[in-house]
């Protein structure tokens, strides 16, 4: 069953500015849709538009099959989950997660069983009493989730929660995120610019730009097949080598030095692309091209190499590598390198789409 | 903040009442001082007649109004400059001391609360001619003190009393302002040599301008429309005009002279005035983000 | 200070006394005077140490009469003055805090003319105006009244402008978590607004409170009848008796009186009242 479908939805705002002409996304009951994108992509008016917090000036948005364009945010059965938290500092933990169950009326009894629920699913039992003031930045953001959970919506929304938490919080609010969505089943809409946060939770992704959707899709199918240039760098880090190109009979022509052989129908500029993952070492006989090493970047597992690949023009484009476990070529010195056909990407010059 | 309630028709209902009330009590009133200015009225107030520009052109005639002016200025300049440079020096003493700030505080900040004319009783107390403690003392050395008679003694008791009171809020705001100077400036400023004499000259004084300056401004708004008790309880405008300020003459010609007309006028200088000023105020606020 | 310097410290704490001293000095006077018998200044300075009246004045004037040319108890003024301040006070922080709600939480049409007319207010105070101002209270039949006393006074830029300060830094995500929440504007208001607003209203509060106590030229304009004087002004009618016979110990004792409360206010919530007066100003 769907449970929330946005049918050509846009937003233009009075003074003609638009920030997202159209978009369709049709998302399955208890699915966890990642929105990410560069900032000012418009995900975040996105995630707010279907909050309720934003008017929608074009398409339908359904929720459960119900046409909730004009509804206030209260009355969607949604619950949101701001960056900054949001929780009201003059209550405790416990009026927090109570406030939007008490608007609407439920009785008492059935609250209180509600947030002892949730604050024992989320470990908050000994908080409920402290206002957020006395908190730290990960039980802020435990008690935010909370008090989205207490109110069983339909949609869960998440607007970069984890973005103010450090670096090792994060990636254990992040796990915790997603085994709590598993167990509760609900369908979530989580924004963020991350795009590590974004493989990682998500079921499925829109990559957004401009307020366009350039793929949506699988984590694996944005790695594995980006359709445009811009999803290509966005996933997956480093990002991936892009070099303009032609595309000739012979195969297709990077430089004078470097030709790499391939039968494709298209003729002219394109844009080819690999991944640093992989590149692979090999002899001078067999390499497709080489590398003058610029910088090196060991960390332990994998070693990132930074270089240079000359081309002839005089104009040498940087590449980089990324090897398993440690290496130390001499900066300076050449690497020769193949680039394995089963991985290469192909783009079009001009319209940026995959070939 | 980009967020608002998508309500139409009660905001209007919450501003409403604040909007009635500056409608019957303030621009009303405005407007009335507006058409009196261009009005003369009989003694008796009977009867009105309209004078065009004339009043303001008696006004700008009258010596004594521009005696008024001159006292207006030598007043408010003593009580702003007096009570700024005292506020600054307690300041910085009180930021000096470790122990005992909020006492000091405490015990600086409650003239605040005392009201102007009251303040203006509690001085006349001390300079009173035949019982005031200092007034006696004075003559005693020879400085023969009546403030009902001498013009210049009269405006010395009410800068005193009128700073009194002041001084308490400009060390409240300098002491924030000292305490909000990083104290790693001062510590290189010491690294680099500055004996604490130099530092203040050079590092805590600039720093603290904006401060001073916002200072200046509200201490010239308050000697010129807030001691009007201060005058009226103790010299009235006297002796012969000689603590006579705008703001005095304005009621003194509007309630004891009955000349609405030529009070109506002055009101509205004055409200020029105060508009200039608070634009200044305004201005200079804006500036002071970038600080 | 960076240098550990025993008699730089010395020094300030000596000015510092000094200048408590000094500026405590007419206080002291005045409150020496207010216990001295009747007619003991007619023979020369103030003196500097108590005399023995002082419950004799303090109970004559509070629950007598004021003096000679006041023939009222100063507990009756002390009662007008507190419903003059009380009511300037919860008047002015009621309409400022809603005018300003609309201000910062809405957008609606004439909304900057309507910020520009209070605004305008602050440009006036009631000293410039005070002869229309006068007529119209008149003219609406409100000399002698306590509403006469109060509501000119209640329209007041410097709240609004305060409110309106500490609201635009309430973060607009608390605001759509309360829409999401189920809380309209009202609910907001009451549930989320006035209670996190809590120390600026307090701190206004005292600001008011201090501003309505002292108030001095409106009272004494617009009232004749002495049951509405209040405690500040009403010196001024024992100070303009007849050739100059003062009845200084009486004065004295009301002066004290008129500045107790305020005092007190400052005193007893000074914190609250120096943030709400450098917040004010900012």
């Amino acid at each position: 069953m769907t449970d929330l479908v946005l049918k050509n939805i846009g937003k233009t705002y009075p003074n003609g500015y638009q920030a997202i002409p159209s978009i369709d996304l049709v998302i399955e009951e208890g699915e966890f849709i990642v929105l990410v994108g560069p900032s000012g992509c418009g995900k975040s008016t996105l995630l707010r538009m279907v909050a309720g917090l934003e008017t929608i000036t074009q398409g339908d948005l359904l929720i459960k099959g119900n046409r909730v364009n004009d509804k206030e945010p209260a009355d969607r059965d949604i619950a949101m989950v701001f960056q900054n938290y949001a929780l009201y500092p003059h209550m405790t933990v416990r009026a927090n997660m109570e406030y939007g169950l008490k608007n609407r009326g439920v009785p008492k009894e059935e609250r209180q069983a509600k947030v002892t629920d949730v604050a024992n699913m989320l470990g908050l039992d000994e908080l409920l009493d402290r206002r957020p003031g006395q908190l730290s930045g990960g039980q802020r953001q435990r008690v935010a989730m909370g008090r989205a959970m207490v109110r069983d919506p339909k949609v869960f929304l998440f607007d970069e929660p984890l973005s103010n938490l450090d670096a090792k919080l994060r990636v254990q609010m992040r796990v915790e995120i997603r085994q709590l969505q598993r167990k509760l089943a609900t369908t979530t809409l989580y924004v963020t610019h991350d795009q590590v946060e974004a493989m990682t939770l998500a079921d499925r992704l829109v990559v957004l730009n401009k307020g366009k959707a350039e793929q949506i899709g699988t984590p694996m199918e944005l790695y594995d097949k980006p359709a445009t240039t811009f999803v290509a760098e966005f996933i997956g880090s480093p990002s991936m080598n892009l070099f303009d190109a032609m595309m000739t009979e012979e195969g297709i022509v990077l430089s004078d030095k470097t030709r790499l052989p391939m039968s494709h129908a298209h003729r002219g500029s394109v844009i080819w692309g690999i991944r640093p993952e992989h590149l692979q070492q090999s002899d001078e006989a067999n390499a497709d091209f080489s590398l003058q090493v610029q910088a090196v970047e060991s960390l332990g597992a994998e070693t990132l190499i930074h270089g240079l690949l000359e081309d002839g023009s005089g104009q040498p484009k940087p590449m980089v590598i990324r090897l398993a476990g440690p290496h130390l070529p001499e900066i300076g010195s050449y690497m020769w390198l193949i680039a394995p056909a089963k991985h290469w990407h192909l783009f079009d010059a001009v319209t940026q789409q995959r070939l | 903040m980009s967020v608002y309630f998508p309500q139409k028709k009660l905001p209007y209902l919450l501003v409403l009442p604040q909007l009635i009330i500056t409608a019957i009590f303030f621009l009303w009133p405005a407007g009335q001082a507006v058409l009196q200015a261009f009005y003369r009225e009989d003694a008796f107030g009977l009867s009105q007649q309209f004078v065009g520009l004339e009043n303001f052109v008696d006004l700008f005639s009258d010596p004594l109004y521009y005696k008024s002016m001159l006292v207006t200025m030598v007043f408010s300049f003593s009580v702003a400059f007096l009570g700024i440079g005292v506020a600054l020096w307690l300041a910085v003493m009180a930021d000096r001391v470790i122990r005992g700030k909020m006492v000091y505080q405490t015990l600086l900040v409650w003239p605040y609360a005392v009201a102007p004319a009251l303040a203006g009783v509690l001085w006349w107390i001390l300079f009173d001619p035949n019982i005031g403690p200092i007034a006696l003392f004075l003559d005693r050395i020879g400085l023969h003190w009546n403030h009902f008679l001498n013009g210049d003694q009269a405006m010395i008791l009410v800068v005193i009393s009128a700073t009194w009171k002041q001084i308490s809020y400009n060390f409240l705001f300098f002491l924030a302002g000292l305490q909000a100077i990083p104290r790693s400036l001062i510590e290189a400023a010491a690294i680099d040599g500055a004996s604490s004499f130099r530092r203040f000259w050079d590092i805590v004084f600039p720093l603290l301008s904006p401060t001073t300056f916002f200072l200046l401004v509200v201490n010239l708004v308050y000697a010129f429309f807030d001691t009007f008790g201060v005058i009226d309880t103790t010299t009235q405008g006297g002796p012969d005009g000689s603590t006579n300020t705008l703001v005095y003459k304005v009621f003194k010609d509007g309630f004891i002279g009955l000349d609405s007309g030529g009070s109506a006028a002055q009101s509205i200088v004055l409200m020029a005035i105060v508009g200039l000023m608070t634009v200044i105020q305004f201005r200079f606020i804006e500036r002071k983000v970038q600080y | 200070m960076i240098e550990n310097r025993p008699w730089l410290k010395m020094f300030s704490h000596f000015i510092l006394v000094f200048g408590v001293l000094i500026i405590a000095l007419p206080v002291w006077v005045a409150l020496v005077g207010s216990t001295q018998p009747e007619g003991s200044f007619n023979s020369g300075s103030v003196p500097l140490w108590f005399g023995d009246h002082g419950v004799q004045n303090w109970a004559h004037v509070l629950f007598a009469e004021a003096g000679s040319t006041l023939q009222i108890p100063v507990w009756h003024l002390l009662l007008n003055s507190l419903i003059m301040a009380l009511g300037i006070t919860i008047g002015k922080i009621a309409i400022s805090i809603i005018s300003a709600y609309a201000i910062v939480f809405f957008r609606f049409p004439f909304r900057g003319a309507i910020f520009w007319v209070i605004f305008m207010t602050l440009m006036l105070p009631v000293e410039v105006r005070i002869v229309p101002t006068y007529q119209v209270i008149a003219n609406l039949n409100m000399l002698n009244s306590y509403s006469g006393l109060i509501l000119p006074l209640i329209a007041s830029a410097t709240a609004t402008f305060l409110f309106r300060q500490c609201f635009m830094s309430i973060p607009g995500e608390l605001v759509e978590a309360a829409r999401i929440d189920g809380a309209g504007p009202i609910r907001f208001f009451f549930d989320i607004l006035l209670p996190m607003s809590r120390t600026n209203i307090a701190a206004m509060f005292v600001i008011m409170f201090i501003y309505g106590w002292n108030q001095y030229l409106w009272p004494l304009i617009i009232t004749t009848d002495d049951t509405y004087y209040t405690l500040v002004m009403s010196i001024k009618s024992m100070l303009s008796v007849p050739d100059g016979d003062i009845q200084w110990n009486y004065v004295m004792v009301t002066t004290l009186l008129a500045m107790l409360p305020p005092v007190a206010v400052v005193v007893g919530m000074q914190k609250l009242f120096v943030k709400g007066l450098v917040d004010a100003e900012k």
